[in-house]
């Protein structure tokens, strides 16, 4: 850009730089009203600057195959003049790279999608305030009340059993059975992501309090729970159906059901409470394409987008977009176990202290 | 013995007669800039990141030493780091031991089938490393095959603990064979026979004369692989996390992965203190390995002469190495690919059972030839792996020949060229990411960009490589040439370029097959369009299931074993005419 500004005649140079600064603050105070316009024409005009931005880049956690591609293919058949092209990493790459690119100027991502992303806004103020229209659809507890980011996708935590190693009269219920001696060196958790022993934590902390948690994870601490270091959950699960731990904690409680529809010898049990969180959404500071980073917002947010997340075996965050049957009996309220739902502030206050009992209880 | 120091006594008063192999150091010169520019600017953001703390936004805050504090005070510290030293050890012993034993069947014995080593070190090469490590688990885990066939003859379940230290070592180096079978059979392959054979003559027993005369004189090459080996086991993540983290052993890497990653917002305050005091050992060990160098002419073996090996007729023994071989082949090679080929046909795994066999099916293929995943990524794959291939042999050729004729200066490209081996590849992806992105030059997020991080990071086994190769080319001939009035470029191309081919080809290849499954380096790198298949991969293991990673494994392989198929063909004819 700096090098075609350069060919301007150097008489017309100070009109032209004149120009450009003011056509750049027109751009900039127009990028930060669209994105928090609640006009009636709102629409009409993110169309239009979506129309002459052209395109999108989305950088997400969700997997490729089955949401991230699908998405870009519903997404550009119905908004053929924008290009959109995605990225994939966990949060962690997703937070290393969007604040390489902040830091340096030079911003790629548009639109910025995953679980805990939500608490790296409200941690390292990343994030640009938005307004989706799509969001007055979604419960109350899973909106933002400063607009620094939308939910897109709920998960439930579980754990998951082998059912040839654990017998049905044996499956653990509650979080107090999982003490029972005869679990020692047979509990398996994920370590090394938020979202794995750190949420555990949190969990029992918000439910039973400091005091009454600490005195659980000293017995939780005696029963040698294994510290499970590569792969995801996902992963973890799988080492569970393959006979290596005969349980595992804190994982997503719809994959054992996947799993379990094609036969494989594993369950998920919900325990009270159910611990709930969202995947959420924000718009980055200096956000290149404004107008089509919101369509897309709205999209991924419209029923036709959470649909296709639907499919992708993801909770909808929408009520009115129901999950796969096969997953919905991990729903806590249909299979009537308290859910406790942790808030992005939640976690962004929570997770640093949980990590430290981690270090001190269980490394 | 006396044979080897009247050839190296002959040789010296010709090169002194000479000016110090043709116009040098400017050309050393030329070479520590270039590796200066490539190396430098991730060592000074290694460097800053282990002595500032890093803020939520990944900006750098207030100078701090605390993480070198915790590094050396933590209580998880020392038992780590004696983990550690155990682990890499006994991987490396284990590494060396059969991979020179299956060298010399291969090389200098008659040996029948001994050429399809190279092709099932091939093979195992081109199993990425995490694969290889799960293939491994499947088959030791508490619900292995191995494990079930114990409990059948001994009624006691799960008799085998692979979530150990010795399941460790045993994974870690026999991961390591193809490439130390690979490296010394270069260094056998081109060893002058006619050293043993005076010993023979003097009065040595065959046994002896290849004791004392043909391990020794590949000692500085093993030295060299060793160090490697060591080195890269000393910063391995895949088998400490997935073996020794479930079995609660700790070494210092997932001691520090458990500091870094607790919590959301990434910390690489402690991974990088640690990748710093690793470079401080390296250098050392790297002063000491030069000191043995030092007395490199001892060890060099190509002369003027031919320098075809000697072939030992084994009589009926053979028959012994053969299964020797097989049995290394199985181990290796076969079991750990079988089980992946069984799995990738599974919609799940538990273990080896006949139920298993019933499900069989396609379908994790059918999802592979799917859109996108697979047949994305296979162009960018091959031309970021033959791209770094082609950058990294060459110039490390140079350089290692270089060193080894003890150029003024050129210490210094040996000790460049081994840093990039002790950056972890998270934090290379991590510096190269932030270079990148503030460049005025739009690299980021293109495959050049991730051409050339490679290249960065595969520079040390290049040059291990070829400086195990060039360590044997005696100077005598290089000072011929120079005499007839070859200039020093004309002498590289023509004199010592062929003579190294035998081990440059085999350099290219692990460069080509290393580089194409790296995953840390390029996750962060790859922009949207610009994929790579190690990458896709990785996110099969994170998201999908096991399953699908084996297909997506298996596939892979075949690929790679294509692709090495092609080029030892095409470079079989080079290598008959050297």
């Amino acid at each position: 850009m700096s090098l075609r500004c350069c060919k301007v005649p150097v008489c017309h140079g100070f009109t032209g730089v004149a120009f450009l600064l003011a056509l750049f603050a027109v751009s900039t105070a127009s990028a930060q009203d669209i994105l928090t316009s609640r006009a009636a024409n709102r629409e009409q005009l993110i169309l239009d600057g979506a129309r002459k931005e052209g395109k999108v880049v989305l950088y997400s956690a969700a997997i490729v195959n089955q949401a991230q591609r699908p998405l870009a293919q519903a997404f550009m058949k119905k908004y053929p003049f924008v290009k959109m092209s995605f990225w994939r990493g966990d949060t962690e790459e997703i937070i290393a790279k969007i604040s390489a690119e902040m830091r340096a100027n030079n911003l790629v991502a548009d639109l910025v999608e995953g679980t805990g992303v939500g608490e790296l806004a409200i941690e390292a103020k990343f994030a640009q305030p938005y307004f989706s229209p799509m969001v007055e659809a979604m419960p109350e507890r899973y909106r933002d009340a400063r607009n620094q980011w939308t939910s897109t996708r709920i998960s439930y935590f579980s754990i998951a059993y082998n059912t040839r190693l654990v017998p049905p009269d044996q499956v653990p219920k509650t979080y107090d059975d999982l003490l029972d001696p005869r679990w020692r060196g047979k509990l398996a958790w994920r370590i090394g992501t938020s979202s794995g022993t750190p949420l555990f934590l949190t969990t029992i902390r918000l439910a039973r309090g400091e005091a009454k948690a600490r005195d659980y994870f000293q017995k939780l601490a005696a029963q040698k729970v294994i510290n499970f270091g590569a792969g995801s959950a996902r992963t973890l699960v799988d080492r569970v159906i393959a006979g290596e731990f005969p349980i595992a904690l804190n994982i997503f409680a719809h994959h054992p059901l996947i799993s379990r529809a094609k036969g494989a010898p594993v369950n998920s049990q919900l325990m009270d409470p159910v611990a709930s969180t969202a995947g959420t959404m924000i718009i980055p500071k200096g956000v290149r394409n404004p107008h089509a980073a919101l369509l897309l917002a709205d999209f991924i947010l419209s029923k036709e987008g959470q649909q296709i997340l639907a499919e992708a075996d993801y909770f909808p965050v929408r009520p009115d977009i129901p999950p796969k049957d096969v997953l919905a009996s991990v729903i806590p309220a249909r299979a009537g176990v308290p859910e406790l739902f942790i808030s992005s502030d939640q976690l962004n206050e929570y997770t640093d202290s949980s990590a430290k009992i981690f270090d001190e209880m269980f490394r | 013995m006396t044979v080897r120091s009247d050839t190296s006594a002959s040789s010296r008063p010709l090169l002194a007669a000479l000016p110090r192999v043709p116009a040098i150091s400017p050309l050393v010169a030329v070479l520590v800039a270039i590796l200066l520019i490539l190396i430098v600017p991730p060592a000074i953001f290694l460097l800053r990141i282990s002595l500032h703390e890093t803020m939520p936004d990944g900006s750098l805050g207030p100078f701090t030493l605390r993480f070198y504090e915790s590094l050396f005070t933590g209580r998880f510290f020392l038992p780590s780091l004696y983990n550690t030293m155990i682990y890499s050890l006994g991987s490396a012993v284990i590494a060396i031991v059969i991979g020179t034993v299956q060298a010399l069947i291969v090389e200098r014995t008659n040996t029948p089938g001994r050429n399809l080593a190279f092709f099932a070190a091939i093979l195992s090469l081109g199993v990425p490393h995490i694969l290889y490590t799960v293939a491994w688990l499947l088959l030791l885990g508490r619900s292995g095959p191995l494990n079930d066939l114990i409990a059948f003859v001994t009624q006691q379940p799960q008799a085998i603990n692979v979530y150990s230290m010795w399941g460790m070592i045993l994974i870690e180096g026999i991961g390591f064979v193809p490439l130390t079978f690979l490296l010394m059979s270069a260094v056998f392959r081109s060893m002058d026979a006619s050293f043993e054979e005076a010993a023979i003559v003097a009065g040595a027993s065959p046994l002896r004369a290849f004791w004392e005369v043909t391990l020794g004189m590949g000692v500085p090459a093993i030295c060299a692989l060793a160090m490697l080996i060591f080195i890269r086991t000393f910063e391995s993540f895949e088998v400490p996390a997935l073996v020794g983290l479930a079995g609660n052993i700790n070494v210092l890497t997932t001691t520090i992965y458990q500091s870094a990653r607790r919590t959301g917002a990434p910390n690489y305050g402690e991974s990088g203190a640690y990748s710093i005091c690793l470079i401080l050992i390296v250098t050392v060990l790297l002063i000491w390995q030069n000191n043995l160098a030092r007395n490199a002419h001892r060890y060099q073996t190509i002369t003027g002469k031919g320098f075809r090996p000697r072939i030992v007729d084994l009589g009926p023994w053979r028959y012994l190495s053969a299964a020797l071989l097989l049995l290394l082949f199985l181990f290796v090679t076969v079991i750990p690919a079988a089980i992946l080929v069984f799995t990738s046909f599974l919609p799940f795994y538990e273990g080896v059972n006949l139920e298993s066999f019933g499900r069989m099916s396609l379908d994790n293929y059918v999802i592979l030839f799917g859109p996108g995943s697979f047949r994305d990524s296979i162009v960018n794959t091959l031309i970021l792996g033959a791209a770094t291939a082609t950058i990294v042999v060459p110039f490390t050729a140079l350089c290692a020949w270089l060193v080894v004729r003890q150029v003024k200066g050129a210490v210094l490209l040996d000790h460049l060229t081994m840093l990039p081996l002790v950056f972890p590849a998270i934090i290379l992806g991590v510096a190269f990411l932030n270079i990148f992105v503030n460049m005025p030059l739009p690299l980021y997020g293109t495959l050049l960009s991730i051409i050339i991080a490679s290249s960065v990071r595969y520079l040390s086994y290049g040059m291990r490589y070829a400086y195990a190769g060039a360590l044997q080319i005696q100077p005598d001939l290089e000072g011929q040439a120079a005499v007839s009035g070859a200039s020093g470029a004309s002498v590289f191309r023509r004199i010592v370029l062929p003579l190294l081919a035998p081990t440059l080809i085999n350099a290219w290849l692990l460069v080509f097959l290393l580089s194409v499954q790296a995953v840390s380096l390029p996750l962060l790198l790859v922009g949207p369009g610009s994929e790579v298949m190690a990458v896709t991969l990785f996110e099969l293991w994170q998201n999908g299931q096991v399953t699908e990673l084996a297909s997506m494994g298996v596939l892979w392989m075949l690929l790679m074993t294509a692709v090495s198929a092609v080029f030892h063909l095409m470079t079989r004819r080079h290598q008959m005419n050297v």
